[in-house]
């Protein structure tokens, strides 16, 4: 997600000045949607060294390359990294036939690039790789039965918190979410300055965490149709809690990743952040001045079910269009499930997939930001008990994006949580039908 | 102006060298200009035009089909007029223009006077200061903005809770000035230099002919700069409108720092969120036109006043 944060402000660097580019990126169109399979440009797939290319974004991918095509030289990889805005090019790079033959992704954007035909059906090469991943992960790259992509790192939940605040207080770390909200009122109790998080409208990953904890998810499958799940129960249940927690002012109301945000943060005015395995790097870059001041403990849990919530991650996927699909596959599988592909990708900073990788030594580090703890044992421990309930719909990024829109309105009152989340149920409905696709409600 | 003092000698040089057969040099310096307009301006409309005329055939769950781009005719155009975000998104930026083109062109104006006259001093300098922001991307200027505008970070909000003022640049009835105000810091300047530019070429003899009938410096510039500048000014004026409309960076930018500036805050912001974040190239595309046609319908109406005043002032 905060890859995500990273890669809107490029879209909005590059898109900034010219209608007339917009328009002119609107001639790269549908038509030219022609699984374009047998025009794509390749050395011949018989005999001999192949090249495939891999478009990746994580630190380091050039390390693992390099050992790859050490060990392996009839399949060459070249390595492109991906900056700023170059994931918006993978659309019309794929439609055109110009893609590379392996391509980094966020997992949300997966059934968006399926409804249009851009991605390899992997089902009947990988289909029987689902041991190696986590159920969560696993789940969230099956579609209707069809393998779409292979996970590459996921984002488990935990509570990171303030010890120091908590000792301070002789508050008890939460293990529930009535826990959590009881917590929130004994900190402003004890002191009218602190909160027990922040609310950020502009930052849907807490969201998108605690419905898939509570089992739920954005849209879902049946039969031919899809449906539209932002507004039941699972996510009423989250909304309730976030509802206390708002109204109650147990919570700072403040955009995520703003210098305001982190200056909150730095005063110790936000006692916990409930959020993915990949933010303590974040944390620790921007709030030095709280080293040593923080610990994780696994998510606080919905009465009576031990589950952990999950932002979601990337993917590697194969483009339709590519000749190679097999040798693009063997680097994936090397890359995502053996020893030294995983050792590379945590050594890059992300939190895998892979099964092998929760248990990787590389993994198991004491963080002296967080007093010494070996934090990456939560999180392991969390990315096995995420449900594997999360689908999403090929229009996740306009719910997304809806969502911010939605919530900022909650932020000003002016809407509850539950209202919200109908007025965004029935946006997305809009938005799939739209699209031409049959929703069952 | 310039090219009239020009056209004479250009034109003896061209009977000169007529002989030599040169009927095609019009063209081949023609060629570039020509050449870039059809490919960047006339080839993405048309290419939009045709676009939003069409929309991918899908059913069920959308896997698997054959995602064909069928004839629509004006469906798309329909769903934009039916997006009510889309439709009040022309109304904000109307509300912003009418507001923020004023404000800033009668800073730009007083700014280019007030260089023309005499009593400036260390002129350069000022002059510069007042463009320097033009050179700053909005993107930019926009994170430096969202710096000072948010309240726990910002000196400006904190100096002002000093002096018993609760200021909220970013709740959602002053965003849209929280933006009208970078974008008059951006670009009062560079209307000031085309204002302060047509001042230069009054000549000056007017000026004294002024002076000697004695009028004040204050005179001479409401009576007598400000006539002479009035095309350059609605010159600007037609610019700014259609940088209005064209409203994207700024709020763009401003939204990574409040949701209060949602997802189609302007028309701009709606056509990415319609294609890059939906998918939906039709769509955008007849939202793009619309746009288009709003903006076309709107410099018009600004041209036909501009003639008519000018007609009427002679």
């Amino acid at each position: 997600m905060a890859r995500t944060t990273r890669r809107r402000l490029g879209t909005m660097l590059a898109v900034a000045t010219a209608p007339a580019l917009l328009l002119a990126a609107c001639g790269s169109d549908e038509s030219s949607n022609d699984d374009s399979a047998s025009d794509n440009s390749g050395t011949a797939a018989d005999d001999g060294p192949v090249t495939i290319s891999f478009w990746g974004w994580v630190p380091g991918l050039e390390e693992a390359v390099a050992q790859w095509n050490d060990e392996n030289p009839d399949i060459r990889v070249d390595f492109f990294r991906m900056t700023g805005d170059d994931g918006d090019r993978i659309p019309a790079a794929i439609d055109n036939g110009t893609a590379p033959d392996v391509v980094q992704m966020s997992v949300h954007s997966l059934p968006g690039h399926i409804v249009n035909n851009r991605l390899t059906d992997l089902t009947e090469i990988a289909g029987d790789w689902e041991d190696r991943f986590t159920p969560s992960s696993w789940g969230s790259v099956v579609f209707d039965g069809t393998l779409y992509a292979i996970p590459q790192d996921s984002g488990p939940s935990g509570l990171m918190y303030r010890t120091d605040i908590f000792d301070e207080h002789g508050i008890d770390v939460p293990e529930t979410w009535d826990d959590y909200i009881e917590a929130g009122r004994a900190l402003k109790d004890a002191d009218p300055d602190l909160t027990i998080a922040q609310f950020s409208p502009n930052e849907t990953g807490f969201w998108i965490q605690s419905v898939w904890q509570n089992g739920g998810t954005w849209n879902g499958i049946d039969g031919d149709a899809w449906t539209v799940n932002v507004a039941d129960q699972e996510s009423l249940e989250v909304a309730e809690i976030w509802q206390t927690l708002l109204d109650e002012e147990l919570v700072t109301v403040v955009e995520m990743w703003t210098p305001e945000f982190w200056a909150e943060v730095n005063n110790g005015t936000i006692a916990t952040i409930h959020y993915a395995a990949w933010f303590p790097v974040l944390l620790e870059e921007s709030a030095e001045s709280t080293a040593g001041n923080w610990a994780v403990a696994p998510s606080p849990t919905f009465d009576g079910t031990d589950t952990a919530g999950d932002t979601g991650g990337s993917v590697n996927v194969i483009p339709t269009g590519t000749e190679h699909v097999e040798q693009a596959a063997a680097f994936i599988e090397w890359l995502n499930t053996s020893d030294d592909g995983l050792e590379h990708l945590i050594n890059g900073g992300i939190f895998p997939s892979a099964v092998a990788g929760l248990e990787h030594e590389a993994l198991m580090r004491e963080e002296e930001f967080f007093g010494g703890q070996v934090i990456n044992e939560v999180f392991a421990e969390a990315a096995l008990k995420v449900p594997a309930t999360w689908v999403d719909g090929p229009t996740f990024e306009l719910t997304q994006n809806a969502l911010k829109d939605e919530f900022a309105q909650v932020a000003n009152g002016r809407k509850t949580f539950a209202e919200a989340l109908e007025d965004l149920r029935e946006r997305s409905v809009a938005d799939l039908t739209g699209m031409g696709l049959s929703v069952r409600e | 102006m310039s090219i009239g003092t020009f056209a004479g000698p250009v034109r003896s040089h061209r009977r000169a060298l007529h002989s030599g057969g040169v009927r095609w040099a019009p063209y081949v310096f023609l060629a570039p200009f020509v050449v870039l307009f059809l490919v960047f301006l006339v080839a993405p409309i048309v290419t939009a035009l045709y676009t939003s005329l069409f929309s991918v055939e899908r059913s069920g769950l959308g896997f698997g089909n054959a995602n064909e781009s069928v004839f629509v005719g004006f469906d798309n155009y329909v769903r934009a007029f039916s997006d009510s975000g889309f439709i009040s998104s022309f109304g904000r930026v109307l509300l912003f223009g009418i507001v923020q083109v004023p404000v800033m062109l009668t800073l730009a104006i007083v700014l280019a006077l007030l260089f023309d006259s005499a009593t400036v001093r260390w002129k350069r300098f000022f002059q510069l200061s007042v463009f320097i922001p033009y050179a700053v991307p909005a993107v930019v200027a926009t994170l430096l903005w969202g710096f000072l505008y948010q309240p726990r970070v910002s000196p400006i909000v904190e100096l002002l809770q000093t002096l018993g003022v609760q200021a909220d640049f970013l709740a959602p009835g002053t965003v849209l000035w929280a933006i009208a105000n970078v974008s008059i810091w951006s670009v009062t300047g560079v209307n000031m230099i085309i204002i302060f530019a047509a001042l230069q070429t009054v000549p000056r003899d007017v000026y004294e002919a002024a002076r000697i009938d004695g009028a004040g410096e204050f005179r001479m510039a409401l009576r007598i700069k400000l006539p002479m500048v009035l095309p350059a000014v609605f010159l600007t004026t037609l610019f700014s409108i259609i940088g209005t409309l064209q409203l994207f960076n700024e709020p763009m930018t401003l939204r990574s720092i409040t949701s209060n500036v949602t997802g189609d805050f302007t028309p701009n912001m709606a056509v990415f969120s319609a294609t890059t974040l939906g998918g939906d190239i039709n769509l955008g595309s007849a939202m793009a036109i619309m746009l288009g046609l709003v903006t076309f319908a709107l410099s018009i109406v600004v041209s036909v006043a501009s003639n008519r005043r000018k007609g009427g002032s002679r």
